[in-house]
């Protein structure tokens, strides 16, 4: 899509000032949060908004979850920036059903259920955490377009996609009771583009995944065995944007889970997903 | 030329072609990736429900795909030569609402669909009615499915002064109406030879030509909603702000409303860099001189046109789940970043939004899914605005169990009102 060609730095300072001001809105009504960091490129954006919200430092812990099937170069990544950046990393990984030998191969499904959606509950659970900062976007998948800013989940971490609350205005509501946790997405109205373009301005690191080797690169980053890379030969941010302004291929077209079965996502979502 | 940007909104009653006149608007503005459009061909080859093609592309849930009912809002980008549009699609069944004025308060213009077929029908007038109370006066009316009456002229002209007397009644005046084909792109896009008694726009034109892009609201007074305070350290006090109207700027002396402080903007920070002013929509830093203390909920000023101090005021309220109100109840009104508790002095009146009529005069109770007009007294002072003045202040959300519960526009405050409270008409 070439959307976006006209992205002036006006666009990005109107996307990043909205973004701040959600991340603000629910450091002020939260009082045990917490946001999600994969090393992709939209959860670091997010932690950087983060960092420019709270003035260079985050006051909140970053979590990363660990499934033990990601590629090398992410835990790289994240040990680094985690260094150079100076913010306080969780990794949550659900050992008992690694070392019982859970993988892809037994069920995507499965595995994306018993890896990431349940380690998070159990991290919700122990940190008692009543806010988690996600960096999911509108534009990524059908199901994730239908999320709201603020995302209340219920006691069984469910999502009630087909009765969410209203959301008016810049608004953002914290309810009186009936919701374990919220999910806050200050990226939500972003664009893959808009979070390229600001990588860029801002010159933010980046997971060398992202860019192309052999003519491949990887655009959205998972599971090593569930995530493959597409066609590109885009080897800096500049290329990367040349090409999403007149790529066709949808940018999860790599994810597994987003293909397997008819509305997996959807299913993955409800449950507690990302 | 940079594009410029636009939230639009589609309302109108269920099937009457909401999800269809999207994929479509999606289809020929050539922003669907091919990829996508051979998975929803099978899908729609699958499912044996042909003609739904454009309907697919933009309902993503199970449900409403089998049920062919868009559930929740949804909002995709399309572009056109002026301007790069973010349309919001809602669904137009009744017990929806809710997520109807959640895709209506984010918008800039909204486009109303009308079935030629089926004409007027309860959620067209329902729509537009909340449409008009959210404070979106740009409107387009596409009048859809004309392949369905064999593209008669006859039916667009009946269809089209029927709606003119509803818009008129509601005070829209001078909207266009375009007869289109979402299913087939007769007049979307491009025009149609189906049509050719027809030699107005087409839908895209329209849009482009009467739909001006919301501007940011730097020449209102300035208001700023302190966000909140963070302590750097014993000396160091950041006030967070994110200004909603006007433009603040540094040197400058400031009252801080409901609690009366007053000082000097020092500093405006953002990460890394000092400003020297800041605009409607920027969350900034502040290092205010010579206030004691502020909160979180308060209302930033200039002196010359401070933010009002208001003890009661007249609002309509749009009430849409798990929620009652009674004369009396006190409830949680959120504006700005305030969370104030405000009492029902008394409800006025209750509005049939269908027939757009006060249905009842001084009513006990409203209840889910109804629209009335109501006095509030707030228990402690707080800062809002009337709607007509600073919109940005004059809106507010009813805070329950589950998040926000209910709307409401402020239609005046505490002064205009104590006229209104020696009206006879008002205390009976």
């Amino acid at each position: 899509m070439d959307l976006n060609d006209e992205v002036s730095s006006t666009r990005l300072q109107e996307l990043e000032r909205k973004s701040i001001a959600i991340i603000r809105e629910v450091k002020a009504q939260f009082n045990n949060l917490a946001v999600l960091w994969s090393t992709g490129k939209d959860s670091t954006a997010t932690l950087w908004l983060c960092k420019k919200a709270f003035f260079g430092k985050i006051p909140f812990p970053v979590i990363h979850i660990d499934t033990g099937y990601k590629f090398p170069e992410i835990y790289e990544f994240r040990d680094k920036i985690a260094r150079e950046w100076g913010f306080n990393l969780v990794i949550a990984k659900n050992e008992k059903a690694i070392k019982a030998g859970l993988s892809p191969k037994k069920g995507r499904f499965e595995c994306c259920t018993l890896l990431k959606t349940e380690t998070l509950k159990d991290l919700i659970e122990k940190e008692k955490l009543d806010a988690l900062i996600l960096a999911i976007r509108r534009d990524e998948h059908g199901i994730r377009a239908k999320e709201r800013y603020y995302s209340p989940r219920d006691k069984e971490f469910k999502w009630d996609y087909k009765n969410q609350p209203a959301e008016m205005w810049d608004l953002y509501v914290k309810p009186a009771e009936d919701y374990s946790h919220m999910r806050v997405h200050p990226i939500l109205h972003w664009t893959e583009l808009d979070v390229w373009q600001y990588v860029k301005e801002e010159n933010l690191p980046i997971n060398p995944l992202y860019f192309a080797e052999n003519g491949r690169r990887y655009r959205s980053l998972g599971c090593k065995p569930c995530t493959v890379s597409v066609p590109s030969d885009a080897k800096t941010i500049d290329e990367i944007v040349e090409e999403l302004k007149t790529s066709r291929i949808p940018e999860r077209a790599g994810r597994a889970q987003d293909k397997e079965r008819a509305y997996m996502m959807q299913k993955l979502r409800s449950l507690g997903y990302m | 030329m940079s594009l410029q940007k636009v939230n639009l909104v589609v309302i109108g009653h269920k099937d009457h072609g909401k999800s269809t006149l999207i994929g479509r608007l999606l289809y020929d503005s050539d922003a669907i990736p091919e990829q996508k459009l051979r998975d929803i061909e099978n899908e729609v080859k699958e499912s044996g429900r042909q003609g739904f093609k454009f309907a697919f592309l933009l309902d993503t849930l199970e449900e409403e795909r089998k049920g062919g009912l868009t559930i929740d809002i949804m909002q995709i980008p399309f572009k056109t030569k002026k301007h790069l549009y973010t349309i919001i699609d809602c669904p137009g069944h009744k017990e929806f609402i809710k997520n109807m004025i959640t895709g209506a308060s984010q918008a800039d213009a909204a486009i109303l669909l009308v079935s030629a077929k089926e004409g007027i029908q309860d959620q067209t007038k329902q729509h537009v009615f909340l449409t008009k109370t959210l404070g979106i006066n740009q409107l387009i009316v596409a009048v859809n499915k004309m392949d369905k009456v064999n593209y008669d002229r006859r039916r667009f002209e009946e269809v089209s002064e029927e709606l003119e007397d509803v818009l008129n009644s509601l005070g829209y005046k001078e909207v266009p109406i375009v007869p289109v084909s979402a299913l087939n792109g007769d007049n979307i896009f491009k025009g149609s030879k189906k049509m050719r008694w027809y030699d107005g726009l087409t839908l895209t034109e329209t849009l482009d030509k009467v739909i001006q892009p919301s501007i940011l609201p730097t020449n209102k007074p300035l208001r700023g909603c302190v966000q909140d305070v963070y302590k750097l350290d014993e000396a160091n006090r950041i006030v967070v702000c994110k200004i909603e109207t006007g433009i603040l700027e540094s040197n400058r002396r400031v009252v801080i409303n409901p609690s009366g402080e007053r000082g000097v903007i020092k500093k405006i920070e953002m990460f890394g860099k000092d400003l020297i002013r800041a605009e409607p929509g920027d969350s900034v830093g502040l290092i205010i001189d010579e206030v004691k203390e502020v909160k979180r909920g308060e209302v930033i000023s200039y002196s010359d046109y401070p933010a009002k101090r208001v003890r009661s005021f007249v609002a309509e309220i749009i009430l849409f789940s798990d929620i009652e109100i009674k004369n009396g109840d006190v409830l949680m009104i959120r504006c700005g970043t305030a969370e104030k508790k405000c009492k029902v002095q008394r409800i006025l009146e209750k509005i049939d939004p269908v027939n757009l009529t006060s249905q009842e005069i001084s009513p006990n109770v409203l209840e889910e899914g109804e629209v009335g007009k109501v006095i509030f007294s707030a228990l402690e002072p707080m800062c809002l605005e009337e709607y007509s003045y600073i919109p940005e202040l004059g809106r507010f959300v009813i805070e329950g169990k589950r998040g926000t519960t209910a709307a409401g526009i402020v239609i005046e405050v505490e002064e205009d009102l104590r006229k209104k409270l020696n009206d006879k008409r008002v205390l009976d």
